[in-house]
């Protein structure tokens, strides 16, 4: 649901200035830039370390902690906060304890997850607006509450990112080396988890349960096609982020479409337009007539 | 004065399986060591008990101390890297991401060492397997390690690359006095460059000095009766089974 839009025609002369004086814009562009710095940069360990169905999973179970803010009246971002924090520890124990696959456990879990947010939500008579919101997302519905406790939880997890990035990056490359570097893996990956589903669960105020998951892989994806060091596909992969989130915003309200989904498609549509750019640069520089190796022999004449 | 490294009693089980059984030596002085044996005879399983990566009964001593104390001057080259090839990450990044803090070798000192200075900035995906085994032995030594751990790291690289990577561990040895324990199934470069062996089916069929401890006899218990030395110029070199292609003896 989209707030009223007392807002400027859209192709009026100072449309997008007096847009961004929109209160309700401007918490929807502040949370949308803090949440693609703080998922997108996760996503790097998420992708490293091939954990996009952990997140996927996470994601779509956090609607059952959704559904009991609902039902209880209480906050259902802090619910959903402490229900899918809890879930990824369970999976984090599951997988150490249980002989099934890291895949068949968050499987299990984030299917019956989803069934049970479902279920509670059900319970609710009539028409459920907040479940669509849940489910795709409502970055234009922001709340001054939530934009503050996106900020803060977001600024914490970065610090914890900062100061544990070379314990993070080499339990993500090898977790033996990571032993033998004297850090303490089970700990760590705990706490990624962790970081991880609360940092989802903020990121479904924008795209919900579906399409969270499309900030923390694609930015990143994308960047690794043209990267050429971890440092570059840090800086690539933020901007990536941040461009997604304002181009999509603006372009959902220009089009009057539904902005998660909408800023989903314009990451997709950079992944598809820079996936081709490199394959076709990676095409003529095997062309024969575009090597410079090939050009450097050819005979003077 | 207190051995090097102490192993007494070790027996490892993975799911009530023994992977090692009551496995005892001590190394006294600073050398290169190699454990042999066929596949599944608990090699692997040795050095990671050794770092305390699996769980063991038993007893281990490192420099007098438990090992979890001593890990800092500890270096460790593992058999596989466990890393998605595809992820942009350079050489001196790699290590300079993953060392502890202040490394007591600069990076280019410790690339320099292995010979890979000049290879900084290139992505650690587009290695070839020396490459990156060589990249894996400068992390290693970045904090100048007493001691280095080395699971079958020439496993999957040329013969030429594994004479230079066996010198560099020679040398590494002979000049900083850099103890060696390496898991290895090149019986020839075993021969040729280690100065002690440790013989493992299990349990420990044999450990001693490589020349001596490293018999026709001990070959065949560890490898079966096609197992046997081979004359190579002045020197005879022990051969596993199937190993007589493409090795170079000394």
């Amino acid at each position: 649901m989209k707030p009223s839009r007392s807002a400027p025609a859209p192709g009026t002369g100072n449309a997008m200035a007096e847009l961004l004086q929109l209160p309700f814009m401007q918490r929807a562009l502040l949370a949308g830039l803090v949440l693609g710095v703080l998922l997108s940069y996760l996503g790097i360990f998420v992708t490293l370390r091939r954990m996009a169905f952990f997140s996927d999973g996470i994601a779509h179970a956090a609607l059952a902690g959704a559904a009991i803010g609902l039902l209880t009246r209480f906050s259902p971002l802090l619910s959903a906060l402490a229900f899918s924090m809890v879930l990824a520890a369970m999976v984090y124990w599951l997988e150490k304890k249980s002989p099934l696959s890291s895949d068949a456990i968050i499987g299990i879990l984030f299917t019956s997850g989803m069934a049970l947010g479902v279920v509670l939500i059900s319970l609710r008579p009539g028409y459920q607006p907040e479940l669509i919101g849940y489910l795709f997302g409502n970055i234009l519905a922001i709340r001054l509450q939530d934009l503050a406790l996106i900020t803060a939880l977001a600024a914490a997890i970065l610090a914890f990112i900062a100061v544990n990035k070379r314990k993070l990056t080499l339990l993500a490359l090898d977790r033996e080396m990571a032993c033998m570097a004297g850090i303490n893996p089970d700990f760590y990956e705990l706490l990624l988890y962790i970081v991880l589903a609360c940092a989802l669960v903020l990121g479904i105020r924008i795209l919900g349960v579906i399409l969270v998951s499309a900030l923390l892989i694609t930015p990143v994806s994308t960047a690794r096609l043209f990267s050429r060091s971890f440092r570059a596909l840090a800086w690539w992969t933020v901007l990536l982020a941040e461009f997604t989130m304002l181009a999509g915003v603006l372009l959902s309200y220009f089009l009057d479409l539904p902005t998660g989904a909408v800023i989903v498609l314009t990451g997709s549509a950079l992944f598809s337009l820079i996936f081709i750019g490199v394959a076709l640069r990676q095409r003529f520089a095997r062309h024969p007539a575009c090597s410079k190796e090939k050009k450097a022999q050819r005979p003077v004449r | 004065m207190d051995p090097l490294l102490e192993v007494k009693g070790l027996s490892v089980r993975f799911a009530g399986i023994p992977a090692l059984e009551n496995v005892s030596f001590t190394i006294e002085k600073e050398a290169i060591i190699a454990v042999i044996g066929p596949n599944g005879s608990g090699k692997t399983t040795l050095l990671k008990a050794i770092l305390g990566l699996v769980p063991y009964e038993g007893e281990i001593r490192l420099f007098a101390r438990p090992v979890r104390q001593v890990l800092p001057q500890v270096g460790y080259v593992p058999q596989r890297f466990a890393f998605d090839p595809s992820f942009p990450l350079t050489v001196e990044e790699f290590i300079n991401l993953t060392c502890r803090t202040p490394e007591k070798l600069p990076v280019h000192g410790a690339l320099d060492e292995v010979g890979m200075g000049e290879f900084k900035g290139k992505l650690i995906g587009e290695l070839s397997g020396g490459q990156l085994q060589r990249v894996l032995l400068a992390h290693a030594l970045l904090h100048r390690p007493r001691i280095l751990f080395l699971d079958e790291a020439t496993s999957g690289i040329d013969i030429e690359g594994q004479g230079d990577f066996y010198s560099t561990i020679q040398r590494l040895n002979r000049e900083h006095g850099v103890t060696v324990l390496m898991v290895s199934h090149e019986i020839s470069m075993v021969y040729k460059f280690t100065d002690r062996i440790i013989c493992l089916n299990r349990d420990l069929v044999s450990h001693g000095e490589t020349r001596s401890a490293l018999t026709a006899e001990v070959l065949r218990k560890l490898y079966g009766e096609n197992a046997d030395f081979k004359a190579h110029g002045h020197e005879a070199v022990p051969q596993r089974p199937g190993a007589g292609h493409g090795e170079r003896h000394g």
